[in-house]
């Protein structure tokens, strides 16, 4: 059973199988980061199925959790830790507690190479601020599913900025609340409506940070 | 000069001038849209929500708490926009089906404590909710949260009797007003629950009554729900239920099977009255899954308790939430003439009536974004196309996606959407 196995198993969301393939190249002494590799790619194709309309929300949050499951096994055998490609503090904003689309983002993203802080849902905009302090993160994500979720977006901008932070921090915004005209009035840098997009440009912002 | 009336204005005069006329014809209307027949007009839907608030002054505490306020506010609004038929919560209401699961062996009232109000919720304290004034900001909407109080370890417990598990486990763990069950504590939780729910049922019955008085209609309406959202609503929440029917088809499928039996004696607590008496369910589950999901672990029950009930002399009335295009075929497996489908956002709605024409009665057909974000003109040249396209055809009802409209939403709107009705609509 080889890695394209596990890409295939992957992408049929077929969970037991995955895990079944990913011990046993463990086992027999794969390399963990590899097995990652391919996660990160089946999970880039199970995202662009969904974006065709081929795949559903219970197919894309299957995927999450199978992602979830490998890293569990995955993980502990990692030699030395992989150096994650950036840090990003993410959560859903003040007042909403939809925390679907943000978990499948953060799977995403966590499959792309990024450490993921998830603050979880209804996050004030003071617990943004503590942590961009505490983690010192490259990006700040915010979910936000409700009309009203929209001025607690606004409201954590502007703390970021009066806390001085608004200069160490890229802001995107997601979920299905969030369009350009929610973007530029919440003085976020860039918005998206789905995960693999939103991984997309996460994934541009770091190799600018590095190019710098 | 004074401003030409419109002909919402017209349909206002008459309803001040002959209420009884009005009514009879408004039921004539739906009733036939309801049996796929053609009625003089087609039937449009009324409207509520935050814009019932904002046009009223009231706030959703006060839709939510304040009974005094609400008499004169939904008066009011009801008198200004007209409908042939609407649903006003008032008070407002959440979905609270689990209690009607709870007492389902109890008819006289399985079908009342089956919707969570304010006023029950404080004693309740149920995590499933959260409420204006109290959880969150007086003029926020409430809010339905759900959670998840049934550990995946537990499908076999609650399939040996879920009534059983709903009481002992369920309700303790998610309503911790309630206490511990026999406690004095939880006794008197439903005794005072019970007060309050004869309160509201009063002043419900005495505002019928008024709003009847002025020219509007009410069929005897029951309740229903897909066994696989009460899993998914109240119990593991919708992630939960998802993975569960990777992980644990077999579980998840029985747990949809004992609940069948539960659900149908909630519904038919209200007896099927001639000549319409229908089945109300939202469906919240439907639009997340991928049609093998849907028609594997979602479809085959809720089909049963729709078919079962349509046998028994009642009409359907489904909500479907969301975009459930990828799932429509499905409904033409029910007997012509089951019922009502009301569709949210589905993405093509054209496509949708014509699959089901002539053998669902359809609802829906105006995006509500239209409603919120359009103009008065835009939204009359909507309507006009739409209607033209389904006309002659009958068993159509306008009407939003949802019937809850935000704040925002510009009183000008809300009349184009019911005077296009009135001016295209005539068969
Ligand atoms: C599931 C659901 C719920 C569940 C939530 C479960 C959960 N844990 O999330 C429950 C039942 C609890 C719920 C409750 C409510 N809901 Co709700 N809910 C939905 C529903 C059906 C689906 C949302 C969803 O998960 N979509 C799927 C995900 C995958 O999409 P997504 O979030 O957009 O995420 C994608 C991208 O946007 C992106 N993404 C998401 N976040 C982020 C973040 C970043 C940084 C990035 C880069 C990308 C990204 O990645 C995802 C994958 O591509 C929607 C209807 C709909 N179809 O949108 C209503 C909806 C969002 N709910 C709504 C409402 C009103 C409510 C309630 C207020 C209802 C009530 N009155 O009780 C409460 C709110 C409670 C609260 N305080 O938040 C409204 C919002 C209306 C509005 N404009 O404000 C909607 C639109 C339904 C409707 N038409 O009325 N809801």
């Amino acid at each position: 059973m080889s890695l394209k196995d596990l890409v295939e198993a992957y992408i049929d969301l077929d969970e037991e199988k995955v895990l079944k393939i990913a011990e046993n190249l463990l086992k027999s002494g794969g390399d963990p980061a590899e097995i990652i590799e391919a996660c990160r790619s089946a999970t880039n194709i199970i995202g662009e199925k969904f974006e065709r309309g081929e795949y559903f929300l219970s197919e894309l949050i299957l995927a999450g959790e199978i992602f979830n499951s490998v890293m569990r096994i995955v993980l502990p055998q990692l030699k030395k830790e992989i150096k994650p490609i950036g840090i990003i503090v993410l959560g859903t904003v003040q007042g909403d507690i939809h925390d679907i689309g943000k978990n499948i983002f953060k799977a995403f993203a966590e499959a792309a190479g990024f450490k993921v802080i998830d603050l979880g849902v209804d996050v004030p905009p003071e617990k943004f601020v503590e942590a961009i302090r505490d983690y010192k993160p490259d990006t700040v994500g915010m979910s936000c599913l409700l009309t009203a979720g929209i001025e607690s977006m606004k409201k954590t901008v502007d703390a970021i900025k009066e806390a001085s932070l608004r200069d160490m921090v890229k802001i995107i915004i997601g979920g299905g609340r969030v369009d350009k005209t929610t973007c530029e009035y919440t003085g976020a840098d860039a918005w998206t409506n789905d995960a693999a997009t939103g991984v997309r440009i996460i994934l541009k912002w770091a190799e600018e940070k590095r190019g710098r | 000069m004074a401003k030409m009336k419109e002909p919402i204005d017209l349909w206002i005069e008459r309803h001040e001038r002959e209420p009884d006329v009005v009514a009879k014809e408004k039921f004539d209307r739906f009733l036939k849209a309801a049996e796929l027949k053609v009625p003089d007009r087609v039937p449009v839907a009324g409207l509520f929500g935050d814009f019932l608030c904002e046009y009223t002054g009231i706030t959703w505490y006060d839709l939510s708490y304040n009974l005094e306020k609400i008499r004169p506010a939904v008066l009011k609004f009801v008198h200004n926009f007209p409908s042939d038929w609407g649903i006003i919560f008032a008070p407002m209401m959440l979905e609270g089906f689990i209690l009607g699961l709870a007492f389902a062996d109890f008819p006289d009232f399985s079908n009342t404590i089956r919707f969570l109000t304010g006023p029950v919720h404080d004693i309740l304290k149920d995590k499933w909710s959260q409420w204006p004034g109290r959880e969150i900001k007086e003029d926020f909407h409430p809010q339905f949260r759900g959670g998840e109080f049934m550990k995946p370890e537990e499908y076999k417990q609650f399939i040996e009797n879920p009534i059983e598990f709903i009481h002992g486990t369920i309700l303790p763990r998610a309503c911790p007003g309630l206490g511990t069950p026999g406690s004095p504590q939880w006794n008197a939780a439903w005794i005072k629950i019970g007060m309050t729910m004869q309160k509201i049922a009063s002043f419900q019955a005495q505002l019928i009554a008024e709003i009847g008085k002025m020219g509007n209609i009410g069929f005897p309406l029951t309740n229903a729900y897909a066994p696989a959202d009460v899993i998914g609503d109240f119990l593991r929440y919708p992630t939960g239920a998802m993975l569960d029917m990777k992980r644990r088809p077999d579980e998840f499928k029985m747990a949809c099977e004992v609940l069948v039996e539960p659900i149908l004696k909630i519904a038919t607590a209200i007896p099927p009255v001639p000549p319409l008496t229908v089945f109300f369910a939202p469906l919240h589950l439907n639009e997340m899954l991928s049609p093998k999901l849907y028609n594997e672990f979602y479809w085959p029950h809720l089909k049963k308790i729709i078919e079962t009930l349509v046998a028994k002399g009642y009409k359907g009335f489904i909500f479907f939430e969301g975009d459930h295009s990828p799932h429509v075929d499905t409904i033409l497996e029910l007997p012509k003439g089951w019922g009502i489908a009301w569709f949210e956002r589905p993405k093509n709605f054209m496509e949708v009536w014509e699959k089901l024409k002539g053998h669902t009665a359809v609802m829906g057909g105006v995006p509500t974004s239209l409603l919120i974000g359009g103009t008065p003109e835009k939204i009359d040249e909507y309507i006009k196309d739409l209607l033209s396209k389904i006309k002659p055809e009958g068993g159509f009802i306008l009407s939003p996606g949802v019937n809850e409209l935000p704040k925002t939403t510009s009183v000008a709107n809300v009349r184009a959407y019911i005077n296009a009705a009135l001016k295209y609509g005539v068969y």
